[in-house]
């Protein structure tokens, strides 16, 4: 793991250094922004510490559970990182990490929009789209790891997971459901972490 | 077939949006989407919201947001697309910032971090079937398993970076996929 160097939001080079990161991650984001959660990780926990582990597992479930798009976490992790001066700062940071992260992608997307015509039959575009395929599914099986990691400690924690996931994958039902029990279980003391 | 209504404005293309976020809280963005764009306010036909939604998915960001952006650069170029955005983000991410505020005062406290501790595993659950819900479509096909136990190994075991590995990646697999001219040749590698 990386030495953890906190950030202090009065340095200029290392917002603008932390703004051009999330720049960067929006052109990354395949298969709709789940992709980016273990660089999130990464960042917000062992680059900079602004988070714990516990809480970056904490903000994950909570923009899982809350309704929009989960992407949204970025806004969070924002908020997180600039916690320590105020809930003011909180809410700044956080509005300009989510903005950060949307705007290339955004972008990109407009260019598409305007250019579709052009880009439909091009090789490049079914070489992109049959290509990035199976690395988003080898991404998306590492986000799922990392985040298994990062949530649970102990064998209780563990067994809901894989529940879950099978639930997930074999019923229509809203994950809120699943949430909701998980979340009495662990205020009966069930789950510990 | 019904005829499209006149193309929307910046107002309207706000407001529009918003509403499908605001219909979707519970779950099922593109189908809301297709319900209000489509069927209610008549923007797109059917087949203008399909090429949409490939290009919302084909391009990087999450894709309801893509979405959102797309149906507002169709009709208004890039501010129309800037108009969609705030529309779809709007209430949903006011609301998570409210959530955000509670959490950071309230996490510390014991009772509340059992509570999260249980979420939390739920929401990891949710995590690990991602992988899972899009494995089927690449059962028959053992490059792209291949490929894809390669990115895995790279990101889970060796710590490879997200940046690096899909610029190395990618242009992998992009050729290996190229469109070639005899179409079986894709079907059947050699």
């Amino acid at each position: 793991m990386a030495a953890c160097m906190p950030l202090s939001l009065g340095d200029w080079s290392q917002l603008l250094e932390v703004i051009g990161t999330f720049l960067s991650l929006s052109l990354f984001s395949l298969g709709g922004g789940n992709t980016l959660l273990s660089e999130y990780h990464h960042l917000s926990v062992e680059q900079y510490c602004w988070l714990t582990s516990a809480q970056f597992a904490d903000l994950y479930a909570l923009a899982e559970a809350a309704p929009g798009p989960s992407s949204m976490i970025v806004g969070l992790l924002g908020m997180g990182a600039a916690w320590r001066e105020g809930p003011f700062w909180g809410l700044f940071s956080a509005y300009a990490a989510e903005l950060a992260v949307l705007l290339p992608s955004t972008l990109l997307m407009v260019m598409a929009c305007l250019s579709w015509n052009r880009l439909r039959d091009s090789p490049w575009r079914l070489a992109f789209e049959r290509g990035m395929g199976p690395i988003t599914l080898g991404i998306l099986f590492a986000v799922g790891v990392k985040i298994l990691q990062t949530s649970n400690h102990g064998l209780p924690a563990y067994a809901v997971s894989m529940a879950v996931c099978v639930l997930m994958l074999r019923t229509r039902l809203s994950p809120l459901w699943f949430m909701a029990v998980a979340g009495m279980l662990g205020g009966f003391g069930v789950i510990n972490r | 077939m019904t005829p499209l209504a006149p193309p929307p404005n910046h107002r309207e293309l706000l407001i529009g949006m918003a509403q499908v976020a605001l219909s979707s809280f519970g779950g099922g963005l593109s189908a809301w989407s297709q319900r209000i764009v489509v069927e209610q306010r008549r923007w797109l036909s059917d087949e203008e919201f399909l090429t949409g939604l490939t290009v919302a998915r084909l391009f990087p960001g999450p894709n309801q947001i893509n979405m959102a952006v797309y149906i507002g650069a169709h009709f208004k170029g890039l501010s129309g697309a800037m108009a969609a955005l705030c529309g779809i983000l709007l209430i949903p991410f006011s609301l998570l910032m409210l959530l955000g505020l509670i959490y950071f005062q309230v996490h510390q406290i014991p009772a509340v971090d059992r509570v999260l501790a249980g979420v939390v595993a739920a929401a990891a659950g949710m995590a690990l079937s991602m992988g899972f819900k899009i494995l089927g479509s690449y059962w028959r096909d053992p490059v792209a398993l291949g490929l894809a136990a390669a990115t895995f190994v790279a990101l889970a075991v060796a710590q490879v970076r997200l940046i690096p590995l899909v610029l190395v990646a990618g242009p992998v697999a992009m050729a290996w996929y190229w469109p070639r001219p005899g179409a079986k040749a894709r079907e059947a590698p050699p």
